[in-house]
């Protein structure tokens, strides 16, 4: 049964007909890339793909727009995945958005190569409004790169109440010590909460660790949550002078060697075949309730409030040698310092790094705004929901990771996780304190190429 | 005699259901974690079925993440790079395949010689190109670099209209027509298995495309459906549920186009393999 020429040709007519309209409708909708000019200009504003979070600021544009109609500013999502390499191709060939969202790993090499807003001279008068610890980290060479807009926080301790007291262990004040084992109650406390397939605590004879049923920590290699926090609480220095030192620095390396052993000589937590590659595992185990006590950021307040069908809390990071220790990271936007619009820029740069501009930001609950008079909006939700929020802002009382960044971190992080990655599986051939030296050297080498 | 038979029988069946199963249990699984909350996803192991079975991700990616606009806007680019393209594509073919030119052979060796240079290679250069001329974040911008053929394209047909029978064309030629009337009404009817399977490679593929429009569009207003799926997942969230419904919306008009041009693509195998 053979199509007809007749109604192929109609087929192909209607195809073409088709194909005539998208061409015309493009050729519409093209101007409004366009600004007019002396009508309105338009203020175009890069983050990476969050919901929530777009539509806070678009809530807080559209009250900028009404204090200032001659400004409309677009908001764009870009994938996640890809935002790095995006940022990159569109800034080297001179174009990219007005603002663009960056985080400390990314921004140095756009300010070495003067692509971005000096913000301590352009917006000198509102530094002492933001959280001193994302100024902190955005300041190169003295000088202050983007209005910082959303801050992590310190971490906590998420934990499953039920399973907590069925262990009957108190996780309020706990202390970790990878020398002296016996000021060290964190990991005991881990041992009664994880349970074998045969009902076995890891404290108990015969406990069998390559069959577990519930998990008593979400120990990984996950740097902002877990390894960070400790190599922080040791006293130890991850990255300083432009150079990874987790190896080379004693206690960071002690540090590192403790969270591995964890996983490997203790087996606490789930095993790295599960968690390599797989950032939502243990989230996700958490939420299934077979995970007690899971250490993250405020970044998942919101799918644990939401998602747990268990009664759960917030309890300190467990104190290490040096104290409660964490990573801090935060959020900042920078202004594109070849914007055609520089004057409009700033005047958005200036609002969102404003009281005003930063309110719809805390309203939404996903992440605590920089700016600190904006906060209260983020506690009051949070309050709303039932959840004290506070811990993540008491976290860092005792200071944060000293975390120099380093420029072209981007060029080694792969093959750097991957040789993580092989570490926290076991495969560290009997020393992993040799391991991580070969991978530091090699993290090192990449740098300078 | 018979026994063996239908062992035989059985063994082939046995092999491809289980083959049949391997191919599709990633769809049936797609499906599944599309209909199920994002609260089941997280707290229940991924093969659960999904129970309460719910239409919320497909709501909130047509209402919340404007994905309407962005299966618009990937038909639109589809329908017209396949119109364009092809239709280009033919007219190349045929002239490699068909006409006398000075240079005709060293050009087409030439332009095949493009499909050995790895598309990311030409990727920055092209789109500095696009950003000076200002097609940044256009619908011209997405389509220009494919619109015009593709060498994968030319190649094939020439290699169809190479093997029709010269009396065939000839023939025409006795009867008066001139060149485009032959390709019309002689070459194009006698290709048509081989060139609907062309239409259906050249849709799939621009349908799949990710880096391109990626890097040529920013923002929702030109996002094609692929990017706009990418946009799901946030830093510290892979909104599984969310991705799956938007995949399962992807591959429908897909499914829908094999089913059409099945017929045509199996006989244009065959066809091939008579040859």
């Amino acid at each position: 049964m053979r199509t007809s020429t007749r109604t192929f040709t109609r087929l192909i007519a209607g195809v073409a007909g088709l194909a005539a309209l998208a061409v015309g409708l493009s050729g519409c909708s093209d101007s409004g890339s366009a600004d007019g000019a002396g009508d309105t200009t338009t203020v175009t504003f890069r983050i990476w793909s969050d919901d929530a979070v777009a539509a806070a600021y678009e809530k807080s544009f559209d009250a900028f727009t009404k204090a200032n109609p001659d400004i409309t500013v677009k908001v764009n999502q870009v994938p996640w995945a890809n935002y790095w390499d995006k940022l990159r191709t569109d800034l080297s060939a001179g174009g990219g958005d007005d603002i663009f969202w960056t985080n400390a790993y990314n921004f140095a090499p756009y300010a070495d190569n003067s692509k971005l807003v000096n913000v301590s001279s352009k917006l000198s008068n509102e530094v002492d409004a933001w959280e001193p610890s994302a100024v902190k980290q955005y300041t190169r060479k003295g000088t202050l790169w983007g209005v910082p807009q959303l801050i992590d926080g310190g971490k906590v301790l998420y934990y499953n109440k039920e399973l907590v007291e069925k262990a009957g262990v108190d996780l309020t004040d706990l202390a970790w010590n990878p020398e002296h084992t016996a000021d060290d109650t964190f990991l005991p406390a881990l041992k009664k909460l994880t349970v074998d397939a045969a009902g076995r605590t890891a404290d108990e004879p015969g406990f069998d660790g390559s069959n577990l049923t519930q998990y008593g920590f979400n120990a990984s290699n996950d740097f902002d949550a877990i390894i960070g926090n400790f190599v922080g609480s040791n006293g130890g220095l991850y990255q300083s002078g432009g150079k990874y030192t987790f190896a080379s620095n004693a206690k960071a390396e002690q540090a590192i060697e403790y969270v591995v052993n964890l996983v490997d000589k203790y087996h606490v937590a789930p095993s790295a075949a599960d968690t390599n590659g797989n950032g939502d595992f243990t989230r996700d185990q958490f939420l299934q309730g077979k995970l007690a006590v899971f250490e993250s950021g405020s970044y998942n307040l919101a799918t644990i409030h939401s998602s747990a069908k268990f009664d759960w809390g917030i309890a300190p990071i467990p104190a290490g040698p040096a104290g409660r220790i964490p990573v801090t990271n935060s959020i900042i936007a920078a202004g594109n310092a070849g914007s055609k619009h520089a004057d409009a820029t700033l005047k958005v740069l200036r609002w969102i790094g404003s009281e005003k501009g930063s309110l719809a930001l805390g309203a939404s609950g996903s992440l605590i705004p920089a700016v600190t008079a904006a906060q209260g909006p983020y506690f009051d939700y949070w309050t709303k929901q039932g959840v004290d929020a506070k811990p993540f802002v008491d976290g860092v009382a005792d200071g944060t990771l000293k975390n120099d960044v380093i420029p072209n971190a981007a060029a080694t992080a792969d093959d750097l996780t991957t040789a993580l990655d092989e570490i926290f599986a076991g495969r560290s051939n009997g020393s992993v304190a040799a391991a991580l030296k070969a991978a530091q050297t090699a993290a090192n080498a990449g740098l300078s190429e | 005699m018979r026994r063996s038979s239908r062992l035989v029988d059985t063994v082939t069946y046995t092999v491809l259901i289980v083959g049949l199963l391997i191919t599709l249990v990633p769809f049936v699984q797609s499906l599944l974690t599309a209909l199920k909350t994002p609260e089941q996803f997280a707290t229940s192991p991924a093969t659960a079925l999904p129970n309460p079975v719910t239409l919320q991700n497909f709501g909130d990616l047509l209402a919340r993440y404007g994905f309407l606009r962005a299966v618009l806007v990937t038909l639109a680019v589809v329908v017209t790079i396949v119109v364009v393209q092809v239709t280009c594509s033919v007219l190349a073919a045929y002239a490699f395949a068909r006409l006398r030119f000075p240079g005709r052979d060293v050009l087409f060796w030439a332009y095949l010689g493009t499909l050995m240079v790895p598309a990311i290679v030409t990727t920055i250069p092209l789109y500095t190109l696009f950003a000076q001329a200002g097609l940044r974040d256009t619908f011209w911008g997405i389509i220009a670099p494919s619109l015009l053929g593709s060498p994968y394209a030319v190649f094939l047909l020439r290699q169809h209209f190479l093997a029709i029978p010269h009396d065939l064309l000839n023939a025409a030629t006795l009867d008066g027509a001139g060149t485009l009337r032959t390709l019309w009404s002689i070459a194009v009817p006698v290709s048509r298995p081989i060139i609907a399977t062309l239409v259906v490679i050249t849709a799939v593929s621009h349908w799949n495309n990710f880096l391109w429009p990626l890097i040529i569009t920013s923002g929702g207003d030109w996002q094609v459906l692929t990017v706009a799926t990418a946009s799901l997942q946030t830093q510290y969230n892979g909104n599984w549920t969310l991705v799956m419904a938007a995949a399962v919306i992807s591959l429908t008009p897909l499914l829908a186009l094999f089913l059409v041009f099945q017929r045509q693509i199996v006989s244009s195998l065959a066809i091939r393999g008579i040859n």
